[in-house]
């Protein structure tokens, strides 16, 4: 059998998802099941102006970066007309990324006009009904390497992908960031980090991470293989949601000193009680540096 | 001779730039470098929280995002400091990071190398070999991405750099690791990239001693010495660096003259027919990039090369290569002395500057990078991002051609010329921030 073409197109972008998918150790094994028919950086069976000018062959179409109907031309071609030409011929489209999925930074330039391929934030597109059987959504700003080798092998390996209602794998996007991030006991007993550069404390509650609400399987599929934002104590900035990027980002937004947003799922109410409780302790080895409190 | 205009589209950069060549008398004459979408940062970034362009501005570039976010914090930084609030870092913070960005300019060296410059240059001339390069290109790239991701979380779009330091808190087991994905890309540069020990190979002074340099960087030379194109590309032999480094000092070399710089003296104006801006110094263009720190940083060999070659396609692909082996001593060397028993961030969190004015110089994989934010209530009002590629590839002004124009110009082919284009590194995405 035939192995099925992949073509990779960019749209408004920075070219993360490009490198960041770059970064996969085990990049042309992966690869290695398809036909490249064009990417960005690696060698394809066709040039870049072939795309344009003729009618490659695609199975599966990548796309990067948000989309706008005019005004982005490529060798004279409107790029909005040669996604929508491959997307019809293609039998799976993935969106790479915040920006192809829901719009992600650069629709904040011109939000009317700049939007992602299928959906607009959360909103479904007029290209949605067209698009829907076969699209597959990968926010994160960037792409996790990982999830799309996921997606890649899962279609090579003829295998149906389940999908929640924004057309995000669920074995990726059922996880939130704060699932195995190294601070999980900090956040169990409501114990903020003091400043950055700790690695005790937790960064919800003053730092601004909203890795509690933010779906993606971050510190479950490590980046680079090795580490996370929140491992290195960075707050999550929410890359893959609809919503990014917001304002204010290194810093919670409190209601009476209680997080404006709660965990995904949990009720206001269960959250406060919960916190009420681990509140009214005071555990010495949360006031001691992690590597001290047993010397 | 009536002139001849050919339009070419380029790929294979970061991202896409389109040529517009004029020919005359079978010579190139001029061209004019366009580029696609203007995507507006600078714009997004105005009434946001100052600290946001620490999340955002990396966006820019995906392959230099890194340098974007070390400009971000230092033009805070240095806002905090105009505003009568020095913020000292400790050596612990600085060292973390420069290894970062040293890891980050290694990376797009090596991807520049392997991904464009080794495979354009043997279809250029006819020599494809069946090498799978990207293979090398990104075995290198990812092992030291995964270095500098053991202390920034991730790569690329990290923003772990903030106001007074680095959010992250090493222990000697991140630094073992990080020690030895660094050790692993020496092993590689050493039997693949130049097949000599990296000791010997910076220990090289002389043109002379260059045909020891084996591997693919020998096969390099060697293809473009043998096929007539050392000499070829040359400019206006006027370099710039802003930015401090362990590459270099900051300063200007005009031939070999070196004086120094303010950034205060860079203009940024509009160009005719191109949503990038064009950038110059005092009114006069200069080339930035590896080149121009090995010129300014009086790095033997490259100023050796230059003696003879000039500002060549040669020397401007050895420089660029070779900040590859100094950047891995130099990254080796950083992480055997970092002291982690400093803090990682001295800045009171409850320290937030309402109004302040900064600018951020980091130097970047293609040059300096310079980063201006102004900021009235806490958030941004202004900010104003010039970008290394917008040096090297403006047209130009009234009394001289731009940097990578000038390289081109006298080439009688647009294949020969648009090798000569790639040399400079070009990345669209930094130019149309």
């Amino acid at each position: 059998m035939e192995k099925p073409h992949l073509l990779w197109l960019q749209s408004i972008t920075c070219n993360g998802n490009t490198h960041s998918f770059l970064n996969h150790p085990d990049l042309f094994s992966i690869l290695s099941h398809y036909n490249i028919v064009h990417h960005p950086a690696l060698d394809g069976s066709h040039s870049f102006d072939d795309v344009l000018k003729d009618d490659v062959p695609c199975d599966v179409l990548i796309l990067e970066g948000s989309f706008i109907e005019k005004g982005f031309l490529k060798g004279g071609v409107e790029v909005s007309f040669i996604l929508e030409k491959y997307a019809k011929k293609a039998k799976y489209i993935i969106t790479a990324g915040t920006c192809a999925t829901f719009g992600g930074v650069f629709k904040q330039k011109d939000p009317s006009n700049i939007s992602g391929f299928c959906f607009d934030l959360e909103e479904k597109s007029i290209r949605y009904d067209a698009y829907a059987s076969k699209l597959i959504s990968l926010p994160g700003c960037p792409v996790h390497p990982k999830w799309l080798s996921y997606v890649l092998l899962m279609l090579a390996n003829g295998k149906q992908i389940p999908i929640d209602n924004l057309h995000r794998p669920t074995e990726l996007f059922g996880y939130t960031v704060h699932n195995g991030c190294t601070r999980n006991e900090y956040f169990e007993w409501k114990i903020d980090a003091d400043n950055y550069g700790l690695k005790e404390g937790c960064l919800f509650y003053a730092q601004g991470c909203q890795g509690p609400y933010t779906r993606g399987s971050c510190n479950k599929i490590l980046w680079n293989d090795i580490s996370s934002k929140t491992r290195a104590g960075t707050p999550c900035f929410g890359c893959t949601e609809a919503s990014f990027p917001q304002t204010s980002l290194f810093q919670t937004k409190t209601n009476m000193g209680i997080p404006a947003k709660m965990p995904l799922g949990i009720p206001k109410r269960a959250y406060l009680s919960l916190t009420g409780v681990t509140k009214s302790f005071k555990i010495k080895r949360f006031s001691t540096r992690l590597l001290e409190y047993d010397k | 001779m009536k002139s001849l205009k050919i339009k070419q589209l380029i790929e294979k950069i970061e991202g896409e730039a389109e040529l517009d060549f004029t020919f005359h008398e079978g010579k190139i004459e001029d061209v004019k470098i366009n580029f696609g979408f203007y995507r507006g940062i600078e714009e997004i970034l105005q009434g946001k929280d100052a600290r946001d362009a620490l999340v955002i501005t990396p966006r820019v570039c995906g392959i230099c995002n890194h340098a974007h976010l070390l400009s971000a914090v230092r033009a805070i930084e240095n806002g905090y400091e105009n505003a009568g609030h020095k913020i000292e870092l400790t050596s612990k913070a600085k060292d973390i990071r420069e290894f970062t960005l040293a890891c980050e300019l290694i990376q797009n060296h090596i991807k520049w190398l392997y991904m464009t410059i080794l495979p354009q240059l043997e279809s250029y001339l006819d020599s494809k070999s069946e090498e799978n390069y990207a293979i090398k290109a990104t075995y290198l790239s990812s092992t030291i991405t995964k270095a500098l991701a053991i202390f920034a979380g991730q790569w690329p779009h990290s923003s772990y750099a903030v106001p007074g330091g680095v959010t992250c808190d090493p222990t000697h087991l991140d630094v073992m690791q990080a020690q030895s994905l660094v050790d692993e890309s020496i092993k590689f540069f050493e039997q693949v990239v130049t097949e000599l020990p990296l000791d010997e190979y910076l220990n090289i002074e002389f043109c002379a001693d260059l045909h020891h340099v084996g591997g693919d960087f020998g096969k390099l030379l060697h293809l473009i010495g043998s096929s007539g194109m050392s000499e070829i590309g040359r400019s206006h032999d006027r370099f710039i660096v802003f930015g401090d480094c362990m590459l270099s000092p900051s300063g200007k070399s005009i031939v070999t003259k070196i004086a120094n710089v303010d950034s205060k003296y860079v203009k940024e104006s509009a160009q005719k027919g191109t949503v990038a801006k064009a950038v110059m110094y005092k009114e006069r263009l200069y080339e930035v990039g590896p080149l121009a720190r090995g010129m300014v940083g009086k790095r033997t060999i490259v100023k050796n090369l230059h003696k003879r070659y000039k500002d060549s396609l040669l020397t401007r692909v050895f420089a660029r290569v070779h900040e590859v082996a100094t950047l891995l001593d130099h990254a080796k060397t950083l992480l055997k002395n970092l002291n982690l028993e400093e803090s990682s961030c001295t800045l009171d969190p409850h320290m937030l500057l309402q109004d302040f004015e900064g600018t951020g110089i980091v130097e970047a994989a293609r040059g300096s990078l310079i980063h201006k934010t102004t900021v009235k209530d806490g958030l941004i009002v202004n900010y104003e991002i010039i970008t290394p590629t917008q040096w090297n590839l403006s047209h130009g002004n009234d009394d001289e051609q731009g940097i990578a124009v000038e390289a081109m110009k006298g080439s009688k082919n647009i294949e020969e010329a648009t090798f000569i284009f790639r040399t400079f590194d070009v990345c669209s995405v930094c130019t149309t921030q």
